[in-house]
């Protein structure tokens, strides 16, 4: 005999599973004592149950045991009804898909948190869902309209396909999430060489463009996505960081510290309290990853994920083409300095052979292999005049002693672009066709080579 | 939030404004909405078993009492003075982490939802507990 239906559906109610509001539950001791304790996040696992991850053993988790039946009261988002949710423990889990990806999650705070060696997922309690009805008489329900995001996914798509380079493909994928979307601050990070860390290579939306800037792959929220390779999405970091500062607190006064680690500052967004950050993977290799953030609450719901899981996936699909036919071109054209050179007064350019730093005029620009691709193009043009160049001979430049690059030398080069742009108005490097650059100087230049 | 049990230690959570201790310190009160809370005052009437946990949303600092129910009743002036205060700041509190006071109050207006009316529960603490998240939660105050 099938079980009676829930007075409330819980997919009608999902937004409440989403962290955004903090939830309560009670349990009861064999004895007959309640016991009532706050949870940041009730997770729906299905149509009738709901998961409880733990860190530590605490009385809900010894009542439980003891005495299955608990109540938690959840608050849905926008409306403030409440739900109770009467639940009777079934078992937990402490490995598999469920425990997986609150394991992410967890792990994502926690090292954004400087909390890696306090915030331990120790299983996840799932317990059926015997009822779930409204605390007050109004409070009931409306099945949320399932929002179609064909249209938008369609346009998405059919706008990167008229993408012809790396550059342009980023710019109008991050345009089009605000526009289609209205996900409106963007960026796009990939992995470096040695595949330690991730640098901005395109945002959208933000007062600074932010790129160049880096994380380390394995920390913080984006470092633990690409690690992991693993969608990661918090919808109240306000919250988060509260309870994470309160345990934080704890840990000190409890002679503790010793096991606390910085707090890692989030790139973006100084208020982000939104943040959904996904791998781009093709053919399960990381090709970086794209995160969207928002100054409000509750902004990337799973619905929202799920759409944006699809946007990341073909984004991936589309840069890993692009870079491919980006390196396929090989066609050599030369310029000459550019006549406007003449008359303006002179800079010096210093490189920094230890770290391949690159400073104009002291202003610092880049380093790394960005800067040691500008040091090649710019020897070249004060050595020998040339102003154009393409993809395929840098990358099979032996003098520059690159790593194996590979398909990461177009995104390196649109990191060098957007730093001069940012940072430089008097040089200039263009996209000249497919696979081309052009290298276009204002000022006659001194080039210093420092160890 | 206060949290209590039937005879079958099936629990029920709801939530609860204006804690006050009294003027002899030997019980404290809180109120909940009456609209909502007939099973809670069933249970307690049935066994007086209670929880009450208390928790700023500054800094999550919490406490739990557990005690014995010494009575429900209508809420008096006093009682519904410290309902305004403590949802004033409620409100600000989670003003001060980005929550906007038009959810807080839609919170408290919709538990008043068929009945203005709420009712006093006085109850005596017979253990505290410190309830901040972190290695020291559930240890006796």
């Amino acid at each position: 005999m099938s079980k009676p239906a829930l007075t409330v559906p819980l997919d009608s109610i999902a937004s409440c599973f989403e962290g955004v509001a903090p939830s309560s539950i009670c349990s009861c001791s064999r004895d007959g004592l309640p016991n009532v304790t706050f949870l940041s996040i009730v997770h729906r696992l299905d149509e009738a149950h709901v998961g409880l991850s733990f860190q530590f053993f605490n009385k809900t988790r010894k009542n439980t045991r003891e005495n299955p039946h608990a109540q938690v009261i959840v608050v849905q988002p926008g409306t403030a009804n409440q739900y109770r949710l009467d639940l009777q423990y079934q078992h937990t889990e402490t490995e598999g898909p469920i425990f997986e990806r609150m394991n992410t999650r967890l792990m994502a705070i926690a090292s954004q948190t400087g909390m890696t060696n306090v915030f331990k997922l120790r299983g996840v309690d799932v317990y059926e869902v015997v009822e779930c009805r409204p605390v007050s008489v109004d409070g009931g329900f409306e099945l949320a309209g399932r929002r179609e995001s064909i249209r938008e996914l369609e346009s998405f798509t059919e706008r990167l396909a008229a993408c012809e380079d790396l550059d342009t493909l980023l710019g109008t994928a991050l345009e089009a999430l605000a526009d289609l979307f209205g996900h409106r601050h963007s960026f796009v990070m990939f992995p470096d060489e040695e595949g330690t860390r991730l640098y901005t290579g395109a945002s959208h939306g933000f007062e600074t463009s932010g790129v160049g800037s880096e994380v380390v792959i394995g920390e913080g929220m984006l470092g633990i996505s690409a690690a992991r390779h693993s969608v990661v999405r918090v919808t109240n970091l306000a919250l988060e960081t509260v309870v994470a500062r309160a345990v934080r607190s704890a840990v000190e006064r409890h002679g503790d510290a010793a096991m606390l680690e910085k707090e890692i500052a989030l790139p973006g967004l100084p208020d982000a309290r939104s943040q959904l950050v996904l791998p781009l993977l093709f053919r399960n290799r990381l090709l970086g990853v794209l995160c969207l953030q928002s100054a409000e609450s509750g902004r990337f719901l799973d619905t929202d994920e799920r759409v944006m899981q699809i946007v990341a996936r073909h984004l991936a699909a589309s840069i890993a083409t692009t870079m491919r036919s980006d390196s396929a071109q090989h066609k050599v054209a030369t310029l000459q300095p550019d006549e406007g050179t003449m008359g303006a007064s002179r800079v010096v350019i210093k490189h920094y052979k230890s770290d391949d730093s690159i400073f104009i005029d002291d202003a610092y620009l880049t380093k790394g292999i960005p800067g040691r691709l500008f040091w090649k193009l710019l020897q070249a043009f004060v050595g020998s005049g040339r102003a154009a160049f393409t993809n395929k001979e840098i990358r099979l430049d032996a003098s520059l002693g690159l790593p194996d690059i590979k398909d990461n030398l177009e995104t390196r080069l649109i990191l060098l672009r957007r730093r001069l742009s940012e940072r430089c108005e008097f040089i200039k490097l263009t996209p000249a066709g497919r696979g081309h650059l052009s290298l276009e100087v204002r000022r006659p230049l001194t080039l210093d080579e420092l160890p | 939030m206060v949290g209590t049990r039937d005879a079958d230690l099936v629990p029920e959570l709801i939530r609860a404004w204006g804690p006050r201790i009294s003027r002899d310190r030997r019980s404290l009160s809180v109120c909940v909405a009456r609209a909502g809370s007939a099973r809670t005052v069933a249970n307690l009437r049935d066994n007086g078993r209670l929880a009450v946990t208390c928790a700023l949303p500054l800094d999550s600092h919490a406490i739990q009492f557990w005690g014995r129910c010494l009575g429900t009743g209508p809420a008096n002036r006093q009682d519904l003075s410290a309902v305004q205060t403590h949802r004033d700041a409620f409100a600000r509190s989670n003003g001060s982490i980005g929550v906007p006071r038009p959810f807080i109050e839609a919170l408290w207006q919709r538990e008043l939802a068929g009945s203005p009316a709420m009712i006093r529960i006085r109850f005596v603490a017979e253990q505290i507990f410190n309830q901040t998240p972190g290695p020291d939660a559930g240890s006796a105050l």
